[in-house]
C-alpha cells in the first residue's frame, strides 16, 4: 500500500455500507411489539444451546484461569522482585540508590547505613505500586542485576502494602541456595555476547 | 598599587593582578581549566598537575595554579598535547581506584569521578599490584586509604588555615597514605574540614557514612548557629525512612569550604531541632505572664527579628529588656568608639586573615570562637603573619601560630592595655592630651602588677616593626570586667593612633545584633516576675524541652543575625516546627506580624540595617569566592568622644582561680544536646592545679559555695599550665553567665566519692 493510499481519508471512496436499524418505536403500541417480540422469540435459547453443545463437546479452547496460566514473554514487566546471588545468597542489592534516582514516577524509596562490617546496608527499600508505571527503569539502571521484573501480575491483596516490601521481593534464601533463582532477561540484563566485549584490567601478578 | 600584568589566555587579552596566577585569572575571566587539587584558600599543592598550560617560549608545561602571568606572556589552556597530558594524569589516577561508587559516600559530588567522565577515561591502561589497606576510623573522621588520591588537600587546609596541623602525608611513592601527625590516633579540634576539601570518598563523617546519596540531600544554605564568627553553611536535609514516611531530618552539613571554613561545631553540631506541637495552655500561660511580667530576660542566640519583636513587646507593654551579654558589649564598643575617633567600625575576619601583626588580648580564642582562630592561622600562613597571645592561661591549640605568649595576670587586663597602648604609641605621633595620658602611667605598677614585662613588650614592638596591616583582637573576657569601659577607651586609641584595626569577639551568635536591635536595660540579677526567652526568669520560653513554653530552635527558623564583621546573615529553615513561635506571642499580644521574617525590613536603619525584606536576601558565594550573604551593615555615626583613665589599683586574684572555658566544640545549650559532640563537663586543671588544690584525678568536686555551688568532677588535663582550672558552661542551659567577668576565685570542695 502506497503511503497516499493510506493517508486518503476519503470517506466516500472505499467500500463501505450502511448497516441497517430499525427505527426506534415510536407509539407505545410499537414498543409493546418491540418488548414482546424480543422476550418471546427464542434467541435466548440458541445462546444457551451454543454453550450447552460446547460443554458436551469436552473440547474446550479457554485457558482454565486461575487454576491454569497462559505463559507469559520472559521480558514481561510485572512486580519486581529482588535477586540474591547464588550460591552464597547475600541480597546482590548493594544500597547504591541509582533506581530511587531513576524512577520517574518516584515510587521507589530506600534508607541505608553502614554496618558492623563497614558495608553499606539497605535498612528500608519499598515501592510504592501505586503509583509504578512498570516502565522497566530500575532494573536497567541497576548496576547489580538485584532489582528485576518478575512474572508475577496478579495484584490482589487486603493491602497494597503487601507488595512494597524489600522482603516480600526478595527471592526466598532456600530458593536462592537451591539456584532456582531465575535471571531476568530483560532491560539491563547481561546480554548474550557479553564475554566478548569485556575487556580485561591488567594485572601486575 | 603595582600595574597590572596584561597577557593573554587562549588568545583574549586578560589583565592579572600582581601575585595572581594564571589559574586565578583564567577562573575570574571563565576560562576553564580543570584542577583536582587546587584549593582556593590554601597555597597551591601542585600534586595533580591536571592545571598544566602551554606559554609562549617557555619549554614544556606550566603549572598554572602557582605561576604568575608575565607581561605580554601568550597562555594556552588546551589543545591535543594537553589534553593527552590530562587524560594520561586521569588513567593513572583511576590506577585501582576502586569501583564502589555505587555505595560511596561522594559518588554524585566526586571530582574523581568528574574528571574521569571528562576525559573518557573507560578503561584501566596501566597495571599496579593493588595493596590491601585498613579502613581507619578517627572518631567522628573515617578515613579509607584505598580511595585516596594523594591530593593533599586535607593536610594544607589542616595546617593551613585550621592550625590542628594534625595530619601529614606520609610519603612512599604509590603506598603513600595520610597519617595522623606525632601520634597513633588522630588528635585534633575535630573540624571535619578534611572531609569537606576530600575531593574523593576517602576521608567521610563517620556518622554519615553510607546514609545517603548527595543527590537525595535537599542543600538549604543557613548561618551557624553557634558562635559569633557567622560561617556559611549548608544543611543537608532528607526524609527519613521508607516503609512508613518519616520526618525531615538534617542528615550532614556541608560548607563551601573553596572560600568559607566552618569548624566542628557548625559541621557535627546540626541535629539541636526540637518537635513541637502547638501546645495550647502553656501559650495561654506564657501570655499572661508576658502581661504582668516586669521585664524579659533574653540570650543572644535570638534572631535580629525576635529580638525586634522583643523590642516592640517592650513598647508595648512597657516592661525591662536584660540581655547583659549584648548590653556590656555594646557599652564595650561605645567606649571603644569614643577613643577610636571615626575607626570605630571593628575589622572583619576577612581583614584579620590579610593582617601581618596580630594582637590577641582576653579571650581563649581557639574554643570561643573557630572563626577568629581560623583567620589567624590562615594570616600566620600566608601573611607571615607574627601573633602576639596575651592570656593568663597558655592555649595548647594556638601553639603552632603564636609567635609571642605573655602570661598577664588574672584582672589585670586594664593593666595591660595600658602597657601595650603606652609601648606601641610611644614612637608614633599622637595628640596632646592622649601623649599626656600615656606619659602619666605608672608603668613600673603596671608590670609589676600585671606580670607583663619590659622585654616582652620591647620584643612585640620589634616584631611589628615592618607591619603593615595590624589587627587587635579583644575576647569576651574583657566585656564584663569591672573596667570594661577603660579597657575599649585604651584599646580605641591603639585603634587610632596605633593603626591597628580591631576585632571585638562578641560571645554568642547574634550578641551584636542584639545590642544594635533593643534598648536594653542593667539586669538586676532577679528572677521574680521575668519572662525568659531562652534565658532564666520566672517564666521560660525557650527552645528547650524543659521550658514552659517551647519555641523553635534556631535552624527551625527564618531570621537574620549580625556577625562580628558587622555582617547581616540569612538563617532559614532546616526542620520544620509545628509549635509556637514569639511572633504568635506578640500577635496575641498586638504587635506581631503574619511572619516572623515580615520584621526584617523594618530592623533600626538608623543603627545601620537597611529596609531590605527577608526574601531579597542573599545567601551564597559566588563562584570567584565574592561574598553575596546578606549585606554589611552602614557605618553608623561615632560616638562623643571621651577620654581614658588612668588605671588605678589592679586587683588580685589569689587562691583557687576557675576560668569560665567550654572544651572544645562546645558553646552553649544547644550545641550541649547535638549527638556527635563530645560533652566533656568536667573541670579541667592542670597537674600543678591538681596538686595546689589537693585533687586527684576523677576526683568529685564542689564548686562555689550557696546557691552557687555545684558539684563536677575534676580531671587533669596535661595540655593545661598554671594553677587556673577551666570550667565549662555550655552544660547549664540557659542559665546567664554575660554579666560575669570570666575568671572567679571560688571555693573548691573535694566531695566524697562513696556518696
Amino acid at each position: 500500500m502506497s503511503l497516499e493510499q493510506f493517508t486518503d481519508r476519503n470517506v466516500g471512496q472505499q467500500h463501505y455500507f450502511k448497516v441497517e436499524i430499525d427505527d426506534y418505536p415510536q407509539t407505545g403500541w410499537e414498543k409493546f411489539k418491540q418488548v414482546t417480540r424480543r422476550a418471546l422469540s427464542g434467541e435466548l435459547f440458541v445462546g444457551l444451546w451454543v454453550v450447552m453443545r460446547e460443554m458436551i463437546k469436552f473440547d474446550i479452547h479457554t485457558v482454565q484461569y486461575p487454576k491454569e496460566k497462559l505463559p507469559i514473554g520472559p521480558r514481561y514487566r510485572a512486580v519486581h522482585e529482588m535477586q540474591r546471588l547464588f550460591e552464597s545468597g547475600t541480597e546482590r542489592c548493594i544500597g547504591c540508590g541509582l533506581c530511587e534516582k531513576i524512577c520517574i514516577s518516584d515510587c521507589i524509596r530506600m534508607d541505608t547505613r553502614i554496618d558492623e562490617n563497614s558495608r553499606k546496608e539497605v535498612t528500608e527499600y519499598t515501592i510504592n505500586l501505586g503509583r509504578c508505571i512498570f516502565c522497566g527503569y530500575c532494573a536497567e539502571v541497576c548496576p547489580e542485576l538485584a532489582i528485576v521484573h518478575g512474572p508475577r501480575y496478579e495484584n490482589t491483596s487486603e493491602q497494597r502494602e503487601h507488595f512494597i516490601l524489600f522482603e516480600d521481593m526478595l527471592t526466598p534464601i532456600d530458593m536462592a541456595i537451591k539456584g532456582e533463582q531465575k535471571e531476568y532477561p530483560g532491560f539491563g540484563a547481561v546480554t548474550p555476547h557479553e564475554d566478548a566485549r569485556v575487556k580485561k584490567t591488567p594485572l601486575a601478578y | 598599587m603595582r600595574e597590572m600584568i596584561n597577557f593573554t589566555i587562549d588568545g583574549r587579552k586578560v589583565k592579572a593582578k600582581p601575585g595572581e596566577t594564571i589559574l586565578n585569572v583564567a577562573r575570574r575571566e571563565g576560562i576553564y581549566i580543570p584542577t583536582m587539587c587546587y584549593l582556593e584558600k590554601t597555597t597551591p599543592a601542585a600534586s595533580c598537575r591536571l592545571c598544566v598550560v602551554e606559554a609562549e617560549g617557555v619549554d614544556g608545561m606550566v603549572l598554572s595554579c602557582q605561576t604568575p602571568p608575565t607581561e605580554g606572556l601568550s597562555v594556552v589552556t588546551n589543545n591535543a598535547t594537553l589534553y593527552e597530558e590530562r587524560t594520561n594524569i586521569m588513567r593513572l589516577y583511576d590506577v585501582n581506584h576502586p569501583l564502589e561508587c555505587g555505595v560511596c559516600d561522594k559518588s554524585g559530588a566526586c571530582d574523581l569521578q568528574n574528571k574521569t567522565m571528562e576525559f573518557n577515561v573507560a578503561s584501566q591502561h596501566f597495571t599496579a599490584k593493588e595493596q590491601s589497606r585498613k579502613i581507619e576510623h578517627w572518631g567522628l573522621i573515617n578515613y579509607d586509604p584505598n580511595l585516596c588520591i594523594m591530593c593533599e588537600k586535607c593536610t594544607h587546609v589542616c595546617n593551613e588555615v585550621i592550625g590542628d596541623d594534625a595530619i601529614e602525608l606520609k610519603f612512599g611513592g604509590y603506598k603513600s597514605t595520610i597519617i595522623p601527625k606525632n601520634s597513633e590516633q588522630l588528635d585534633c579540634t575535630y573540624c571535619g574540614e578534611c572531609i569537606a576539601v576530600c575531593p574523593v570518598g576517602a576521608l567521610v563523617s563517620s556518622d554519615f557514612q553510607y546514609k545517603a546519596n548527595a543527590w537525595e540531600l535537599e542543600r538549604i544554605p543557613s548561618t551557624c548557629a553557634h558562635c559569633s564568627a557567622g560561617c556559611a553553611l549548608e544543611y543537608e536535609v532528607k526524609t527519613t525512612g521508607a516503609a512508613v514516611p518519616g520526618e525531615e531530618r538534617i542528615f550532614r552539613v556541608t560548607n563551601n569550604f573553596e572560600y568559607a571554613t566552618l569548624c566542628g561545631a557548625g559541621r557535627f553540631g546540626y541535629d539541636f531541632d526540637l518537635k513541637g506541637e502547638k501546645d495550647a495552655d502553656a501559650f495561654a500561660r506564657a501570655v499572661s505572664a508576658l502581661k504582668h511580667a516586669e521585664a524579659i530576660r533574653f540570650s543572644s542566640i535570638i534572631t535580629n527579628e525576635e529580638a525586634l519583636i522583643l523590642q516592640r513587646l517592650k513598647e508595648k507593654l512597657g516592661l525591662k529588656l536584660y540581655n547583659e551579654d549584648a548590653r556590656r558589649y555594646m557599652a564595650f564598643v561605645e567606649a571603644f568608639g569614643s577613643t577610636a575617633d571615626g575607626k570605630a567600625e571593628p575589622a572583619t575576619l576577612d581583614a584579620l586573615k590579610a593582617s601581618d601583626a596580630i594582637v590577641v588580648v582576653g579571650s581563649r580564642i581557639a574554643t570561643d570562637n573557630p572563626g577568629i582562630r581560623y583567620a589567624v592561622t590562615t594570616a600566620a600562613r600566608h601573611e607571615g603573619a607574627k601573633v602576639v597571645y596575651m592570656h593568663p592561661l597558655e592555649d595548647t591549640l594556638m601553639q603552632n601560630v603564636v609567635t609571642q605568649f605573655i602570661k598577664y595576670e588574672v584582672g589585670t587586663e586594664e593593666g595591660v592595655l595600658a602597657l601595650l597602648a603606652q609601648s606601641l604609641l610611644a614612637d608614633v605621633e599622637t595628640n596632646k592630651t592622649t601623649a599626656a595620658f600615656l606619659d602619666e602611667l605608672d608603668d613600673g605598677y603596671l608590670s609589676a602588677e600585671s606580670n607583663v614585662g619590659e622585654e616582652e613588650l620591647e620584643q612585640i614592638k620589634k616584631q611589628f616593626k615592618r607591619a603593615k596591616a595590624k589587627t587587635l583582637v579583644l575576647g569576651s573576657d574583657l566585656f564584663a570586667h569591672p573596667r570594661a569601659q577603660n579597657i575599649a577607651k585604651l584599646a580605641g586609641l591603639l585603634a587610632r593612633f596605633g593603626g591597628y584595626r580591631v576585632v571585638i569577639a562578641a560571645r554568642e551568635v547574634n550578641t551584636v545584633g542584639a545590642s544594635l536591635v533593643c534598648e536594653l536595660d542593667a539586669d538586676n540579677g532577679s528572677d521574680a516576675n521575668v519572662v525568659g526567652y531562652n534565658a532564666q526568669g520566672s517564666f521560660v520560653i525557650a527552645a528547650d524541652a524543659k521550658a514552659d513554653l517551647v519555641v523553635a530552635a534556631m535552624n527551625q527558623q527564618e531570621g537574620t543575625v549580625v556577625s562580628i564583621d558587622r555582617h547581616l546573615l540569612p538563617m532559614n529553615v532546616a526542620v520544620g516546627y509545628e509549635g509556637y513561635v514569639l511572633n504568635d506571642l506578640a500577635n496575641t499580644l498586638g504587635v506581631g506580624k503574619r511572619y516572623t521574617i515580615d520584621f526584617t525590613a523594618e530592623l533600626p536603619t538608623e543603627k545601620g540595617f537597611r529596609a531590605v525584606p527577608f526574601d531579597m536576601l542573599e545567601n551564597f558565594y559566588s563562584p570567584t569566592g565574592e561574598d553575596h550573604r546578606g549585606y554589611l551593615l552602614a557605618k553608623v555615626k561615632k560616638p562623643a568622644a571621651q577620654k581614658c583613665e588612668v588605671p588605678e589599683a589592679l586587683p588580685e586574684f589569689n587562691g583557687t582561680v576557675i576560668y569560665r572555658c567550654n572544651p572544645v566544640l562546645q558553646f552553649n545549650a544547644l550545641t550541649a544536646r547535638t549527638s556527635q559532640l563530645e560533652r566533656s563537663d568536667a573541670l579541667r586543671g592542670s597537674e600543678q592545679f591538681a596538686v595546689a588544690a589537693r585533687l586527684r584525678d576523677g576526683d568529685l568536686v564542689k564548686i562555689g559555695e550557696g546557691d552557687a555551688a555545684h558539684s563536677r568532677a575534676f580531671v587533669i588535663d596535661p595540655a593545661l599550665k598554671g594553677t587556673i582550672a577551666l570550667e565549662p558552661t555550655f552544660d547549664r542551659g540557659f542559665a546567664a553567665d554575660g554579666n560575669v567577668y570570666r575568671f572567679e576565685k571560688v571555693n573548691i570542695m573535694k566531695v566524697s566519692n562513696d556518696e
